[in-house]
């Protein structure tokens, strides 16, 4: 049964003018003055009693007239609710769905695009710009944050004179005569873990762990190598400034727009060191080429890269980036020629065991 | 209607509505990691806008998360490629005492880079600042009308950063010069319809609200005097007072600001506003939200955890596998816990502190509105996405 007529505020869309209707509940929907509301076409707005929109195609962000009709709640209202079927319906325009779809594309792309392409160009960019004795005392700040995430107090590096000694003969070997950019500055740290690495200006650090586990002179300097390897290819300093870069999306990400992400996380990403694939390969070839022109041999490396292999669980960065570490004990021997004259003797290679004693 | 042509500003807002919606929509924006926070947005916004009544007519308003989230998505990309390059930068600048400092020159070096990173997005959250405000009015409708503001964010970014300087050069006395000026930037590109708004009134008119503000700088700058002149006991009383002082003159200085600036308005047509709120009950309500929000929460923090606690005894017994299965519990149980809190945060502080406000204005000549006429919607590009991407909005 049919409600009677009753009164309702109309706002037309067109004026702020408030009127005051009579609507007349009909067949096929709502009449009141010059109006007639389609009941398919009516949808609930929140609000208090019955506030009605008409829906139509266009619209703008949402597909409803602007004009507005209020029923108090009554007899009338109870009506609409029953017979007008698309009053809760969330109208969505054609071509919606492509259209969020190909947003979300977009911004992953473009993300993507910054990530992995423009942000990498251009701190190799600056990189390159940054003047070397820049470039070493920025070096040297990088160690003692590493030194402080190691736990250190104070200066972790190895003194014993002995220990030194046979360090820079090590040093020399693999050196001298190479026609290096880079004025490679070696030192040893007293921390158990079994890692190696280079940071920025031509630091190139081993920790003591590695030399316990090392068999041979020649397996160290195979490791020493590949890290100048890195160093020659200015690898630590461009993913000390892609970290730089990366850190400002991701203290966007956290929230944090101090930048206070960025210092936290250089170290440690130096410590970690996850170079590209492309940078570890280039290393690896860097270090069977001057392993073989010194005359040390690609033997050492490749007997570590099979150790470590064999050892599982934590990796040293060396290793880090590589799935199969076997193939690079094989490409190492491959690549390889015989030592030609060892690279210390067994009373410097026992020294420079002892160099933190 | 009190008086011809008047009519109160009322605010109609239930917890018991309101708590379930943030509740429920706070739960979904957790379920889906952070995406359903547009849509949830939306639905609060709508419902709170509704509560506010001119007259008998409501308030509404037509945003939709989809929207939001369009444009938060494309704030990220800008925001991507702006902050990146910027830390970039500033890495550059200041790569040789970023990490560690070595010297005094170098710690304020060290940390003038990292107040320059702040300061690069300072600009940006202007101009956000600026967009959200146009974003919520465009999507404001009142008896059918579409509220709107004109596309002038840049203009609004420049000034508050002139003003904020000037702000920080007079040792914040004049602060009042930039709410004036940056709110009447704002308020007289505002259109309700065809109507604009203009702001009456002087920056000076500001003083009087200020003035506790000023007394705590005044006590803040004493207390150096005194410390200078050798009785540094004397000093940091003087400075303690100054503080607490100032910052309760902080409270008051908004609240009145804001009834002065509200008076002042005017909009075409001869409409215009009284409000009156009061500093001492928008401090009552935010004590009095706090109290309750506290003890419900840790009937809630109870509630939530008391089963997790004595699921946990003999946890260390137990295989890597029901243990990993707990910290996943625990953590889902702790971001639950977070969304309880800030449900109870809306309904129980913000949504008291806006009635209060909302209620304290009552509209002037408000003949005016049947003269206004509609005006074109407004696509309104980013829809805040700037200012979500930020994290600058407000509690609405």
């Amino acid at each position: 049964m049919r409600p009677a007529a009753e009164e309702a505020v109309f706002f037309d869309g067109i004026s702020a003018r408030r009127q005051v209707v009579e609507v007349t509940p009909d067949g096929r929907g709502l009449r009141f003055g010059r109006e007639t509301w389609p009941l398919d076409r009516l949808r609930r707005i929140e609000g208090e009693g019955l506030v009605l929109a008409l829906a139509v195609a266009e619209g703008d962000e949402l597909p409803h007239d602007p004009a507005r009709l209020v029923l108090a709640e009554g007899a009338l209202a109870a009506w609409v609710r029953a017979e007008a079927t698309g009053l809760a319906r969330r109208d969505l325009r054609r071509g919606t769905g492509v259209k969020v779809a190909g947003r979300i594309a977009l911004a992953g792309a473009a993300l993507a695009a910054i990530l992995f392409v423009f942000l990498p160009r251009i701190s190799d960019l600056l990189a390159d710009q940054l003047p070397m004795e820049q470039e070493v005392a920025f070096g040297q700040a990088v160690l003692r944050q590493v030194e402080g995430m190691l736990g250190a107090e104070d200066s972790l590096v190895c003194d014993n004179p002995a220990g030194l000694a046979a360090l820079e003969k090590m040093e020399r070997r693999l050196t001298e005569g190479q026609g290096l950019t880079y004025d490679i500055d070696l030192s040893v740290f007293d921390h158990e873990m079994l890692n190696a690495f280079a940071a920025p200006g031509g630091h190139v650090v081993i920790l003591r762990g590695l030399l316990d586990e090392a068999e041979t002179a020649e397996e160290v300097a195979g490791v020493l190598a590949h890290e100048i390897g890195h160093v020659e290819a200015r690898d630590p300093v461009r993913l000390a400034f892609r970290t730089a870069g990366s850190a400002g999306i991701l203290a966007l990400v956290l929230g944090d727009v101090t930048g206070g992400t960025v210092i936290g996380l250089a170290g440690d990403y130096i410590l970690r060191a996850s170079y590209t694939r492309e940078a570890e390969e280039a290393a690896d070839a860097f270090a069977f080429a001057l392993l073989a022109r010194t005359g040390v041999g690609t033997e050492g490396l490749a007997a570590f890269f099979e150790r470590i292999e064999g050892m599982g669980g934590d990796v040293p960065e060396i290793l880090s980036t590589h799935p199969a570490s076997g193939n690079r004990a094989e490409a190492a021997r491959a690549a390889g020629t015989g030592a030609t004259e060892p690279v210390l003797t067994e009373a410097e290679w026992q020294a420079l065991r002892g160099i933190c004693g | 209607m009190d008086r011809a042509g008047e009519l109160q500003v009322s605010y109609r807002g239930d917890p018991a509505k309101l708590f379930p919606l943030a509740l429920g929509t706070g739960v979904l924006g957790v379920v889906t990691l952070g995406i359903y926070r547009f849509w949830a947005k939306a639905r609060i916004r709508r419902h709170v806008w509704e509560k506010v009544r001119v007259g008998d007519d409501a308030m509404e308003f037509t945003g939709t998360g989809l929207e939001m989230f369009l444009g938060f998505l494309m704030a990220v990309v800008v925001l991507a490629v702006y902050l990146a390059v910027v830390q970039l930068i500033l890495f550059a600048v200041g790569i040789r005492f970023v990490l560690d400092p070595q010297n005094e020159m170098e710690e304020i070096a060290q940390g003038i880079s990292i107040a320059l990173s702040f300061l690069a997005v300072l600009p940006l959250m202007l101009f956000a600042a600026y967009r959200a405000r146009r974003y919520k009015l465009a999507r404001t409708r009142f008896r059918g009308i579409r509220f709107a503001m004109e596309n002038a964010a840049g203009g609004y970014m420049l000034r508050g950063l002139i003003y904020l300087a000037l702000t920080v050069v007079s040792l914040g006395l004049l602060w009042p010069l930039m709410t004036y000026r940056l709110e009447a930037y704002m308020t007289e590109r505002t259109w309700y319809g065809g109507a604009r708004f203009r702001q009456g009134g002087r920056w000076t008119g500001l003083y009087s609200a200020y003035f506790h503000v000023v007394v705590g700088i005044a006590l803040i700058g004493l207390s150096v005097l005194v410390g200078i002149g050798g009785s540094p006991g004397l000093s940091g009383l003087l400075a303690t007072v100054g503080a607490i002082w100032g910052m309760v003159g902080l409270v008051i200085y908004r609240v009145r600001a804001f009834g002065y600036l509200m008076s002042q308005k005017e909009m075409d047509g001869g409409l215009g506003f009284r409000a009156a709120p009061r500093a001492g009950r928008v401090v009552w309500l935010y004590i009095k939200g706090v109290f309750i929000v506290g003890l419900l929460g840790g009937v809630a923090s109870a509630i939530i955890f008391a089963p997790l606690g004595s699921m946990m005894v003999g946890i260390e017994e137990a295989s890597e596998l029901v243990q990993l299965e707990f910290a996943v519990l625990g953590v889902a149980l702790y971001l639950l816990l977070l969304t309880v809190f800030g449900a109870l945060a809306l309904v129980f502080i913000s949504q008291p502190i806006l009635g209060h406000f909302v209620e304290s204005v009552t509209v002037t000549g408000a003949e005016a509105l049947d003269a206004v006429r509609q005006r074109v919607s407004d696509r309104g590009a980013d829809a805040e996405g700037l200012a979500d991407a930020l994290d600058m909005g407000g509690a609405f």
